[in-house]
């Protein structure tokens, strides 16, 4: 199962996901993938630790597919957190694409 | 329109900088998320899908123009240029900072505006009827009686810390249109035989994952008492209402477990003691101030107008017929602004609608809008002879849809594209729903229909009193559709029955069409989908809309 650690960002609630490079990133193309439950944890608890300099808040993962180079959630929330509005595409992440 | 006095003023302004000061603590990291949460939430501040969202109160559904503005120009300095009307006679906009919030919200005290009661487990903010103080069958404006209870209720120490959220509707027609029968408290004003104003008080009403129909408790209630017998509900429910179970602790669950009768009992002992005090009970100068503020406009003496040439041009005459209703002043009519054009988003509206639609208010209606739980706009004091002129420029914005109780008129909540609790879309739903159904006129031959959509089993979108409701629900990360059909939030308020099974989000609209073919096909004269329903039962649409799965 591969998942992506993801939460919102504390001053404008963005969503962001966490990089390989340990950075917080808008896009979720760009987010680190763990294969591994350790790694998972691991993940946590950078999360965690993110949540406690201010950074970002309620950091979680979530189930994606390597879809190519792409990744794509399993759920339709990840989906609608990914991109922005379904309803709105000139909202959210998706409008600068 | 009530005005804010020195007292008024200074707490909201006081309020603006306490939160300001949490979010400097909060970003600076004096305070945790844990910490925050329930502070920001008593400031109308969510964190959603995408981005905080903050929910503005618009008690009991009135807005001039000024504040209008103000709410056009925050969502033009602080959002993305639009704000959404929410089934609770608010606004919410959905992108703001976190760190420009003390500015919005200075901006809108500066309109004596706040988020204050939007959120947490206090007294919401107040709603009513959105036809007060226009409607031919009221007794009284009932926005005296919800200020009056927005002055009680806003910060009462007793009552900032409940079991759970808290929320109260007023109306003082015998046409319900607030809902009022799944509310925590639904006040109803009425004339008694003796020719006083008395109240009724309904008590443990509510939808959610419990939907149930709250009982009368109250009845007859003196008008200098009405505090005290509130203030009698709430200690019961506050003492008794369950803190252990999030899902077990609205005060409907505490009526369903003592009974009605058990809880009458309770609160009368209560309400003695309260009314022993003296500290609730309302001077009638007191009443006399609030009401000074909610005086008639000054109303022209007109005759009714001839409008026979004007309903020649198309497109007049279907709005007219629809989205116009019949004022207590000869020469006046109430005008419902549909937000639901075909394909769009209920609800929402522009800062350029929400400017014109201020513009209009001060040029036709007193200066003065109405926010309905159906997520409409209302202007309620419109003379009859301006209401070509109005229909005009509405239809220029694109706010003159003449479908207002018809299925395109659809109730629904944000669901999934922003809700941090959605299990499903609403929002999509309704677009492929009004979409399906664009003909207005065919909408107009199937006559009243109330479509309410929610997202999860919250009801945000009141699913459980449509005529129609859907409720969105998460099969595996997919979702799907329940239907249900016989609800009502009317004075004959009714719980709808599920139909079965539900459905894929592309099936809806077939469904939809199936259960309004067969409404066609059963419905006698003058019937309304409502009225066929009762009439038939449930078991012929089931048959229906099941045959061919």
């Amino acid at each position: 199962m591969l998942q992506v650690l993801t939460a919102n960002r504390l001053i404008d609630g963005t969503v962001v996901y966490l990089a390989p490079s340990g950075a917080w990133v808008e896009s979720l193309s760009k987010a680190r993938v763990f294969e591994s439950k350790p790694d998972a944890e691991t993940a946590l608890a950078v999360g965690t630790e993110a949540e406690r300099r201010q950074l970002i808040v309620h950091a979680y993962l979530f189930e994606v597919l390597q879809a190519h180079d792409d990744l794509r959630p399993v759920r339709q929330r990840e989906i609608i957190r990914a991109a922005g509005p379904s309803v709105r595409r000139d909202l959210g992440k998706q409008a600068a694409a | 329109m009530y005005r804010y006095d020195e007292f008024d003023q200074r707490a909201v302004d006081e309020r603006v900088e306490q939160f300001a000061g949490q979010i400097a603590r909060r970003l600076s990291g004096e305070l945790t998320e844990d910490e925050f949460k329930p502070l920001r939430l008593m400031n109308g501040l969510y964190l959603q899908l995408h981005a905080y969202m903050l929910r503005v109160a618009i008690p009991y559904g009135t807005l001039s123009s000024r504040q209008l503005h103000m709410l056009a120009h925050i969502a033009r300095t602080w959002d993305k240029g639009y704000g959404h009307f929410t089934t609770r006679q608010n606004l919410q906009f959905n992108w703001p900072r976190l760190a420009d919030v003390p500015e919005i919200l200075r901006a809108l005290a500066s309109v004596e505006m706040h988020a204050i009661q939007t959120s947490g487990n206090c007294i919401r903010n107040v709603t009513s009827d959105h036809f007060a103080g226009a409607a031919a069958d009221e007794v009284e404006d009932p926005r005296i009686w919800s200020e009056i209870i927005r002055q009680w209720s806003t910060f009462h120490p007793e009552f900032s810390y409940l079991p759970r959220k808290f929320k109260i509707a007023v109306t003082a027609s015998s046409r319900d249109r607030t809902a009022l029968r799944v509310h925590d408290i639904g006040v109803a004003i009425r004339r008694s035989d003796s020719g006083r104003n008395v109240f009724d008080v309904w008590v443990g009403g509510g939808q959610g994952r419990t939907p149930i129909i709250g009982h009368l408790v109250g009845d007859g209630i003196a008008a200098e008492d009405l505090l005290a017998y509130l203030e009698a509900i709430m200690r019961v429910y506050n003492q008794h209402g369950r803190r252990d179970n999030i899902y077990k602790a609205r005060i409907k669950i505490l009526v369903h477990q003592i009974g009605a009768g058990d809880m009458r009992r309770q609160v009368a002992v209560e309400f003695e003691q309260v009314k022993a005090s003296g500290h609730v009970t309302i001077p009638q100068a007191e009443i006399d101030r609030i009401a000074a503020y909610f005086q008639p406009p000054a109303f022209e003496t007109l005759p009714d107008e001839d409008l026979r040439e004007a309903r020649r041009v198309p497109g007049f005459a279907a709005w007219h017929d629809t989205n116009v209703a019949r004022h207590k002043v000869p020469g006046y009519a109430i005008v419902t602004i549909s937000l639901k054009p075909v394909g769009g988003i209920p609800g929402d509206a522009s800062a350029d609608q929400m400017d014109l639609v201020a513009e209009l208010a001060k040029a036709f209606s007193f200066d003065e809008i109405r926010v309905t739980h159906e997520q409409n706009l209302v202007l309620a004091h419109v003379r009859q002879r301006d209401l070509p002129a109005l229909w005009r420029k509405l239809t220029v914005a694109g706010l003159a849809t003449a479908n207002h109780g018809l299925i395109s008129d659809i109730i629904a909540c944000p669901g999934l594209d922003y809700c941090d609790l959605a299990n499903a879309r609403s929002i999509s739903i309704a677009q492929a729903i009004s979409t399906r159904f664009a003909d207005l006129e065919r909408q107009r031959m199937i006559g009243e229909l109330k479509l309410k959509i929610s997202g999860c089993i919250n009801a945000c979108g009141h699913h459980h009193v449509g005529h129609i409701g859907i409720l969105g629900v998460d099969k595996k990360g997919v979702e799907f559709y329940q239907l249900s059909l016989g609800g009502s939030g009317d004075e004959s308020t009714s719980l709808g029955e599920i139909l079965g099974p539900a459905f894929g989000e592309a099936e809806v609209p077939d469904a939809i069409e199936t259960l309004v073919d067969t409404y066609i096909s059963l419905r006698h004269d003058g019937e309304r989908f409502l009225d066929t329903y009762r009439r038939v039962g449930i078991q012929p649409f089931r048959e229906k809309l099941y045959a061919s799965h």
